[in-house]
């Protein structure tokens, strides 16, 4: 069915078919009607076609959706009448088709235009147009008007570059940059020797489009993407507004490829993926039709909507703009041939950033190597991504320079987003290299240390080895014997200490294998010396008084006597010798130095790990006991709210007992099953209130024959906690020409919103309804009857007045008031449709007065400025 | 307490009268500009369109946006305003 050939009566039947209920199809209206209609025949379709792409459901949905609509339009086209408003609707559905898999495009677009002023119409004949476009491509694979193509391609190829430019920088000023550059890059060029003139323009319309929004920039890159098939198609309505734009895009499309082919990274992924989105639609649609007679354009299809799915490459905007122009490659010349199966290939690689140069380095290329590529393309995909590594390889020398510079939105995000793991990568990695550092530092301390530690302690011995010359005997010794005499005793002394030394390090150090003691009896310490052949009795002797003399720390021996605690005077006494400092074989010093080190650390540990119990725990302390109390403080407001109502309750109903059992109030607060554990809690609430609270007092009462403890809420209800009820609360409106009707027209008001019927209670609410109304209209003495229509669900009430001037003046009085907190409002009903309703009110004509003079329900505005109710009543 | 602005509040509390078409909660001066340009210049022109549209929520939106280029929340903010006005004045 041909969209827009629907006349009114069809459309309405088609949407009352589908389930919808449309109100008129007036001029107006159509095009939104039209929309749902596709939309509708589409999700119908939907349902029943499978995905032929390869790509995802957006495309299998798109081209499934473009096909029956492409032929529609194709019909549309042939019979040469199309409405604005299906190809709106069309349009319409293939944006939002398109726009599907693209995240957050309706939304930029929507706001772009909104931005701009002016785009709105640019955008959506743009959409018109590229839609257009598509169908019309469609139409020509099935219609085959090739003839037409190569007379148009060849006007857009010789057109020179400088007038072009001129009209571009003119229709710049008309269109906003971003439309033309979208228009450049829409279309290849052959024209690449313009372009060093080009690089100069680029640049700035590069900023000046990144500066754009996304949304704005892939809509003129769709709009740019049909442009080049405007021509050729029929005339749309929208062309003849822009015809003369296109007629300027078209050459300046053309000349400007080799622009966009250099600087790929003016197009945003989402522009390209959108116009390849577009293209895909075209292509898709025509995929399986053309198959057999374009294979390699059939795969250029296929590829690019493969393709689809990955975000970055610009390339792709030139690919997907690749099938209109490679089905004509027969036509076209070689150049063109050349740039599109590259292209093709370019975006069939993963979206690197050599892609982005590959149009570049693609014209460079030879013929025949795209050709080549080309034909490959032809045989399968892996064939065409083997050539195009090929290219990859070759390209990427030349790629790496433009890679930096160009990059367009989204890459220029993951960028960032890279950089920022790098540079997170990279402090991490130098903090990693820090801590590693200070660790290794630390150890190397602690290491220094602890070797220092041990020289100290086991260099005992070398101090007293340095020099014969220093003893630690005193000047006496000096005095008492020469020097030879002197230095073999201070020999025997030495070497003494040296082998008990070792005797007791040995023995310290667990080698009790040799040595059962760390001593040295006197018998083996003077056969030692004698082996040694330095010492005579004598000598030893003297050494040994000294040795007494002086005492042990000086000389590093101890003498020890036939027990441990004897003191030894005499030599004669001696039983055993021993060194006071052992000396340990450096292994063994440094096992027990280790040893008491960590003993030590292991101390120090713990002492924290106490203390840091003791903290935890009194933070666990504190922490539970500031729950309680906030649990009881709930509990306590909870009582005084349970009493309080209570008490209102008591004072309208005076059977209640003014106190309340403080148990019954337990239990009816705190479930069964909390009781147990809340009872502290309650006894401290209980507690706080009775020291606390003095609105509610404790005292005990008999209830039921038992002796309660209860609770009495001894606060006076205070006169300003009721909200006002069915009262007038002043005027919402000034009343003038705009919201009531110049003149009164008829006796009987309606008066709505004055009460909700839910809502209200009792019995006698009506009457007082009438009260108010009597009152609010104190000074009018015309109203005659008052009907509250009690089941209304607006809240009507009906009056009659004596004349249309009396009601008059109660619509003045009445009519956006409110009243109860609703907003009245009031309009005339006929006098005979009232008398029909209330019958009773024919025959009143005595004015109603309200029943007592206080006025109660108008009491509030009273107090308030009376110059408001005189200038409402006037 | 309602999430509605002063400028819904203002337009539901009356009849619309002569009102221009900025009056309309969502419409400011750009798209108020665009609807005028259309051939909208009064509120209750646009009330006209709502009503022929049925009061669908949809087709208003649908057409608000085809029109002045209003984006979800001036649509849903209009559509809105005129619905609580149709309840209270029609």
């Amino acid at each position: 069915m041909a969209a827009a050939q629907l006349t009114d009566e069809e459309l309405l039947a088609e949407l009352n078919r589908l389930g919808c209920s449309p109100g008129p199809v007036t001029e107006s209206t159509r095009p939104v009607y039209l929309k749902k209609l596709k939309k509708l025949r589409e999700e119908q379709q939907k349902g029943s076609r499978t995905n032929k792409t390869r790509s995802g459901g957006a495309a299998g949905a798109s081209a499934p959706g473009a096909r029956p609509a492409s032929r529609d339009v194709t019909r549309m086209s042939a019979s040469g009448g199309r409405s604005s408003g299906g190809r709106l609707a069309l349009n319409k559905e293939y944006l939002e088709t398109a726009s599907k898999p693209l995240l957050g495009f309706s939304s930029d677009e929507s706001d772009a235009e909104v931005n701009q002023k002016g785009d709105l119409h640019s955008t959506s004949s743009r959409r018109r147009d590229r839609s257009s476009g598509q169908h019309h491509h469609h139409h020509y694979y099935y219609e085959q008007l090739r003839p037409a193509f190569p007379s148009n391609r060849n006007q857009r190829l010789d057109v020179s570059s400088d007038p072009n430019f001129d009209n571009l920088e003119g229709k710049k000023s008309r269109e906003g940059s971003p439309f033309w550059l979208g228009k450049r890059k829409c279309t290849t060029d052959l024209l690449y020797s313009t372009e060093p003139l080009v690089n100069g323009e680029i640049n700035e319309e590069d900023e000046r489009e990144q500066r754009n929004g996304r949304g704005l920039s892939s809509s003129r890159f769709a709009y740019s993407c049909s442009k080049p098939q405007e021509e050729y198609s029929d005339s749309e309505e929208d062309r003849d507004e822009e015809d003369d734009m296109q007629k300027q895009h078209h050459p300046r499309s053309r000349r400007l490829s080799p622009r966009r082919s250099l600087t790929p990274s003016e197009l945003s992924a989402h522009k390209s993926a959108r116009g390849l989105e577009n293209c895909q639609e075209r292509t898709g649609g025509g995929v399986s039709a053309m198959r057999d007679k374009y294979p390699e354009r059939s795969l250029d299809e296929v590829e690019s909507i493969d393709w689809r799915g990955s975000a970055i490459g610009s390339i792709r905007e030139s690919a997907s703009r690749r099938p209109p122009y490679s089905e004509r490659k027969a036509d076209l010349s070689a150049n063109v041939m050349l740039s599109s199966p590259t292209l093709d290939s370019n975006h069939v690689d993963l979206g690197s950033f050599s892609s982005f140069t590959k149009p570049r380095v693609s014209i460079y290329n030879s013929f025949t190597d795209a050709t080549t590529t080309t034909t490959s393309s032809s045989c399968g995909n892996a064939s065409v991504r083997t050539n195009h590594s090929n290219h990859t390889i070759s390209n990427h020398v030349t790629c790496k320079v433009p890679q930096i510079k160009k990059l367009t939105e989204p890459e220029e995000e993951l960028l960032q987003q890279f950089k920022g793991e790098e540079v997170s990568a990279t402090s991490g990695v130098s903090a990693h290299y820090l801590s590693m550092f200070l660790l290794t530092a630390a150890c190397l301390f602690f290491v220094l240390l602890g070797l220092l530690y041990l020289r100290m302690r086991g260099s005992g011995s070398v101090e007293t080895a340095v020099a014969i010359k220093s003893h630690p005997f005193g000047s006496d010794f000096d005095r008492s014997y020469g020097d030879k005499e002197k230095s073999a005793i201070l020999n025997i002394l030495l070497h003494l200490h040296d082998h008990l030394a070792k005797i007791a390090g040995e023995h310290d150090c667990g080698d009790h294998l040799h040595r059962g003691s760390r001593n040295l009896t006197f018998k083996e310490a003077s056969d030692f010396l004698s082996v040694q052949n330095i010492s005579s009795e004598e000598n030893l002797s003297a050494a040994l008084e000294w040795i007494i003399k002086s005492g042990e720390s000086a000389a590093g021996i101890r003498l020890i006597g036939r027990s441990q605690e004897e003191d030894v005077k005499v030599v004669s006494d001696i039983k055993y010798l021993e060194s006071t400092h052992p000396n340990m074989s450096f292994i063994c010093r440094f096992r027990r130095a280790f040893v008491v080190v960590i003993n030590r650390m292991l101390l120090f540990v713990l002492g924290i790990g106490i203390v840091l119990c003791i903290l935890w725990y009194m933070k666990y302390r504190w922490k539970k006991e500031a729950e309680e109390t906030k649990q009881m403080y709930d509990m306590v407001g909870k009582i005084i709210d349970v009493l309080r109502s209570h008490h209102e309750a008591c004072q309208e109903n005076k059977d209640l007992q003014p106190y309340l059992p403080i148990p019954h109030v337990r239990d009816s607060l705190i479930k069964p099953q909390n009781r147990k554990k809340m009872k502290k809690v309650w006894d401290r609430a209980v507690h706080f209130l009775s020291t606390n609270e003095s609105r509610m007092r404790t005292q005990t009462e008999r209830i039921g024959g038992a002796d309660f403890l209860v609770w009495k809420w001894i606060q006076p209800s205070l006169a300003c906690d009721k909200i006002p009820s069915k009262v007038w609360q002043g005027k919402a409106f000034p009343l003038d020409k705009r919201n009531s009707p110049p003149n009164s027209l008829t006796p009987c008001l309606k008066i709505r919103n004055m009460f909700d019927p839910v809502m209200e209670v009792g019995e006698t609410w009506d009457l007082a309804i009438h009260e108010a109304i009597l009152e609010k209209c104190s000074d009018n003495d015309g109203i005659v009857h008052i009907a509250v229509d009690k089941n209304s669900r607006e809240g009507c009430v009906y009056v009659k007045c004596l004349s249309a001037e009396h009601a008059g003046k109660a619509f003045k009085a009445l009519h956006g008031s409110w009243f109860d907190g609703k907003l009245v409002t009031v309009k005339y009903l006929r006098l005979d449709r009232y008398h029909q309703r209330f019958p009773q009110a024919l025959n009143c004509s005595t004015p109603l007065k309200p029943s007592d003079n206080f006025l109660n329900t108008v009491s509030h505005l009273r107090h308030r400025t009376s110059t408001i109710n005189s200038v409402a009543k006037s | 307490m309602s999430s509605t602005s002063q400028k819904h509040k203002e337009f539901v509390a009356e009849p619309m009268g002569e009102k221009a078409v900025m009056a309309l909660a969502g419409i400011g001066e750009v798209l108020g500009k665009r609807l005028e340009e259309k051939g909208f210049d009064k509120a209750y022109v646009v009330l006209g369109q709502f009503l022929v549209l049925k009061k669908d929520e949809d087709f208003f939106r649908e057409w608000l946006k085809d029109t002045c280029g209003a984006n979800a929340k001036q649509q849903f903010d209009c559509y809105s305003c005129l619905k609580e006005w149709c309840d209270s004045f029609l």
